[in-house]
């Protein structure tokens, strides 16, 4: 693993002239290690043929410790923007805002407003009135597009013109960040919009807000106009890195492939649910519940809107299963956009670990994964008391990484020390998956979220079976996907028990470790699954099919 | 999972939000209100002088010496006084009061020491004729004065109103006494008193600060002269107001038909100074009011405002906090205008008997009555810069001092070539046009408060 400074000199970052794929990446590769990260850097790997651009948007330089992948020598081009904002302004004389740019900027803001994708996961705080009753009609319209009318112009989406005229201010410097800092135009329309909507009558903090969430977007703008001529955009999430995709696809009339592996607006609504930052304590008028808090509204449904340009301007929106794809088209991708490639592994890596297994498995139950409150450790740890009382010898090794949350990680240590278990339960920290694997009995994941976890595929590919958590693909990986007959006739591949429920997971351990016919046949079907459905070959079959309609769409690169 | 989301947006303090953005404990031009308690001890001196039977020459040279180290003082301190009092407003800003009383020791001794000097050298060399116990006696006189004013303006940003005036009077009523007692020592036995009260004054002044103000440990600081807490605009906002505000006296003084050489090379223009003195005795009930209105009411006002705005109010509440702010304004001025036109009836009711009294002839009447209307203008205008400093316009209140300083003295010029009949006009326009400039800027500063607290912020 490299580790190089984005910023030393010593080691310049590649650049080029222009590029096929441009990847939008936010807060992951190649400067966070993670899911996300290790699939984009394979990604790459896998398409050597292609000359990739990567466009990394962080938030400060403070918050990332270096390149953490060798770049791959296709990846020809590297661009590291942050987007948090710490410089000083000094306070200035108020600029002249175009007032033609202010009610285009507006209508956008209307557009979003009232379009009813936008409104459904506002928990009904919007009162959508008779003067945009018919957005509901366009919000279903499936008026079928190739892939070279995508989006610029407006589509039958509300939003899609106006928006498309703001960016096109925006982008061409009609609407400058000056503009929105301090020209009364932008004073009249934040008023404006206060007075009109906001429930929480600080003003200050709506300011503020609103300040501070529409700050990168200048960030983005000065990229987009900066970024070298590529042929395709790729995003790997919504939000700013997927606005980003949907400036450029609509400034450059260049194809935009959104790719998902969580839901982004829905992982920044649980943030900012139980963020403490938002001021909302002691103010009575800002409603009891935290959804009620309009501070909170308008930072989710800013990350909704964000979310949604990146639907409105993608083609095809990926997914990596089914739950994920369903919530898309709820949330406004259009779907006859979406489609479901799920993960793969590399099967010449693990799958000859099938080979080195021992069989009877011993009871060595393994979860694999950083050590942070989503994994839900301390219910592994509370399950592993009752299977190390059933099961004599039994071991829980944790695998992965402790220091991403070093509380979390103490807190773990110690409840295992209390419930007795210091010498069964093992912490190993980061290790080469592969060594472990074949030592392994059953692969536990208690997580409280997951999308397609890697782990259980891995684990699968070496005959390992497992016990999940009903979340995120879990059970589609181990009963086989709905729908599917083929998946389905395959068999289970071990068990799916509910989240935070230690002693059902307790039982599923000990039933299917001590049951030899369930645990065989689980790793016949585990094997069988991932040889058919998982395999990275798959996954890049599916992707070469996608950028070839994305790079074959328009002809020469300009 | 991908992305950075929000966490790259964690909302700072609210102090941090607002930038340079802050309320302000005190404005400063308030500080050089009460000088005019000055000319209210010097005119007493004037009749009961006379009463006493001391020669109107003698009596002559003592008004015109004071009123020259009470005029030069202003200058010379006004600088000093008026950059000293945002350092102290700032640290009461800061919650730290005992930062007060050490800065204040600094500040007076840079003034005496720089004063003194000054002082000296021009009462050594200006006055050959002189005894040099009245030479003395000047050089120290203008010394204490610039302590005075220091102490004043600091004691007045602090509210301490009543303490003050206790101070003055007292002071007052010892200038007066000692100069009375003394008079058989001829000029220097006058000054003599007025040195005595004005030192009693400091004193009694820089004992009150030293006692509301403890500073554990510290006798001496200059941190006030360092870069961030220097503001080189209110330096020269403080040489350029009260040279505005004397102008058109000088002007009278120095020209050679409408002065007259007193003592030395000071020169005064007995016409032009006595409806001025009084007049600015008739402002003292409009200051009374500006006091209470500007500086109670308004500041209360103000205070609300930002409080308003800092604590997550409404905008509808943070306009109407505004519009109670401009209402008080409003008022205020209005209240000033009230008073000083009762000030005008008053000065048209015995204008006559007053000059009778003081020997000068009843040509100058209209001088006076138009003098009232110029120093209650001049209230105002005090008013208006002190709104203007408090919404840290500092640049608006130099350039509306430069105005006057502009206007004063071209137009006192203009209204001493027309002749005799048109005395004071000069003054009073000038007056009239800064205070509409003022007016107009503060409408407009006060319509735009909330966009200019809000927008344009780092």
């Amino acid at each position: 693993m490299n580790s190089l400074a984005p910023a030393n000199p010593s080691n310049p970052l590649p650049t080029a002239t222009s590029a096929d794929v441009a990847l939008l990446l936010e807060g992951t590769y190649p400067f966070v290690q993670g899911g996300v990260s290790s699939w984009v850097h394979n990604l790459i790997l896998g398409f050597p043929e292609i000359r990739f651009a990567a466009v990394f948007l962080g938030s400060k330089p403070a918050d990332y410790q270096g390149i953490r992948y060798s770049l791959p020598k296709n990846l020809v081009h590297l661009e590291v923007h942050y987007l948090q904002n710490d410089r000083e302004r000094k306070p200035t004389a108020p600029s002249k805002g175009d007032p033609e740019v202010f009610r285009d900027v507006k209508a956008m803001h209307d557009a979003f407003l009232h379009h009813p994708s936008v409104m459904g996961g506002m928990g009904g705080t919007e009162t959508p009135g008779g003067a945009h009753g018919h957005g509901g009609a366009h919000g279903h319209e499936s008026g079928h597009e190739g892939p070279a009318g995508r989006g610029h112009g407006g589509g039958p989406h509300s939003g899609g013109d106006a928006f498309s005229k703001a960016v096109g201010h925006l982008i061409h410097g009609r609407l400058k960040e000056e503009h929105f800092l301090d020209s009364r135009e932008s004073w009249e329309m934040i008023t404006a919009y206060y007075r009109e909507r906001s429930t929480d009558p600080s003003f200050l903090d709506y300011f503020w807000t609103v300040r501070s969430m529409h700050e990168p977007v200048w960030t983005l703008a000065r990229i987009a106009r900066g970024l070298i001529p590529v042929r395709c955009y790729h995003s790997a999430s919504t939000g700013y890195a997927g606005f980003l995709g949907s400036l450029l696809s609509r400034v450059r009339e260049k194809p935009f492939i959104l790719s998902e592996h969580g839901l982004y607006t829905k992982e920044r609504k649980i943030d900012l649910l139980h963020s403490s930052w938002i001021p909302d304590a002691g103010r009575p008028a800002a409603g009891g519940a935290p959804e009620g808090n309009y501070i909170r509204q308008l930072w989710i449904r800013f990350f909704e809107v964000l979310g949604r340009t990146a639907y409105d301007s993608a083609d095809p929106i990926v997914s990596l299963y089914e739950g994920i794809r369903r919530q898309q088209v709820e949330t406004g991708a259009r779907e006859e956009r979406t489609l479901c490639v799920p993960n793969g592994i590399k099967l010449d890596r693990f799958g000859p670990l099938r080979n080195m297994q021992s069989i009877p498995p011993k009871p060595v139950f393994a979860l694999i994964g950083r050590i942070v409150p989503i994994k839900d450790v301390k219910t592994y740890i509370r399950a592993m008391r009752t299977v190390c009382q059933r099961i004599p010898g039994a071991e829980g090794w944790l695998v992965g990484p402790g220091e991403e949350d070093s509380r979390y990680f103490d807190e773990c240590k110690a409840l295992a020390e209390a419930l007795g278990l210091k010498d069964s339960v093992r912490f190993l920290g980061f290790q080469d998956v592969a060594k472990i694997l074949p030592q392994v009995g059953v692969l536990i994941l208690s997580s409280i979220s997951e999308a397609l976890p890697l782990t259980l595929l891995e684990g699968f590919a070496a005959g390992v079976p497992a016990v999940a958590t009903d979340v995120g693909s879990c059970r589609q990986l181990i009963e086989g996907r709905q729908g599917d007959e083929a998946d389905l006739a395959i068999g289970a591949a071990g068990r799916v028990v509910d989240i935070a429920d230690s002693t059902s997971l307790a039982e599923a351990i000990i039933g299917l470790f001590t049951d030899q016919e369930e645990w065989t046949s689980a790793r016949t079907a585990a094997l069988a699954r991932v040889d058919r459905f998982y395999s990275e070959r798959r996954m890049l079959d599916s992707y070469a099919a996608i950028y070839q309609k994305a790079l074959g769409a328009v002809g020469d690169q300009g | 999972m991908a992305g950075i989301g929000f966490e790259i947006r964690k909302l700072l303090d609210r102090d941090t939000f607002l930038g340079s953005f802050r309320a302000y404990a005190y404005a400063g031009v308030i500080g050089s209100g009460p000088w005019i308690l000055s000319f209210l001890g010097i005119l007493l001196i004037h009749l009961l002088g006379r009463r006493l039977g001391i020669p109107t020459r003698l009596i002559t040279q003592f008004q015109t010496s004071v009123t020259y180290v009470i005029a030069f003082s202003l200058i010379g301190s006004g600088a000093v006084t008026l950059a000293f009092t945002r350092y102290a407003s700032d640290r009461i800003y800061e919650n730290r009061p005992e930062r007060l009383a050490p800065a204040f020791l600094g500040a007076l001794v840079l003034v005496i020491g720089v004063g003194g000097l000054a002082g000296s050298a021009f009462a050594l060399l200006a006055f050959p004729g002189q005894s040099p116990v009245y030479r003395l006696l000047m050089a120290m006189a203008f010394t204490v004065m610039n302590g005075v004013w220091l102490a004043t303006s600091l004691l007045s940003g602090l509210k301490k109103y009543l303490p003050l005036v206790g101070l003055f009077f007292v002071g007052y009523a010892l200038v007066v006494t000692v100069s009375l007692s003394l008079r058989r020592l001829g000029l220097e036995g006058l000054l003599a008193g007025f040195l005595l009260g004005h030192f009693a004054m400091l004193i009694g002044m820089i004992l009150l600060i030293l006692d509301r103000f403890p500073s554990p440990g510290v006798a001496l600081a200059f941190d006030f002269l360092r870069r961030k807490n220097r503001y080189p605009m209110l330096l020269l906002t403080g040489l350029v107001y009260n040279l505005a505000i004397w102008a058109d006296k000088m002007y009278f003084w120095f020209s050679p038909i409408l002065g007259q050489p007193i003592i030395g090379p000071l020169r005064s223009s007995l016409i032009y100074d006595i409806p001025i003195f009084l007049s600015y005795i008739a402002t003292l009930p409009g200051m009374a009011v500006f006091l209470v209105r500007m500086e109670t009411d308004f500041v209360r006002q103000y205070d609300r405002f930002y409080n308003a705005v800092r604590g997550g109010a409404s905008l509808d509440r943070i306009a109407e906090a505004k519009q109670d702010m401009i209402d008080t304004i409003r008022l205020g001025i209005l209240e000033i205008a009230k008073i000083q036109g009762l000030g005008v009836l008053f000065a048209m009711m015995w204008g006559p008997a007053m000059l009778r009294w003081l020997g000068i002839s009843q040509l100058y009447l209209h001088l006076l009555y138009i003098d009232v209307v110029a120093a209650g203008l001049q209230v105002v205008f005090l008013g208006i810069c002190n709104v203007l400093f408090y919404l840290d316009k500092r640049r608006k209140v130099f350039a509306l001092s430069a105005l006057l300083l502009a206007t004063n003295f071209l137009f006192t010029r203009a209204s001493a070539i027309l002749g005799v009949e048109f005395y004071g006009y000069g003054f009073a326009a000038a007056l009239l046009l800064s205070v509409l400039v003022g007016l107009a800027i503060l409408d407009r500063d006060l319509h735009d408060l909330e966009f200019r607290t809000f927008m344009g912020q780092s």
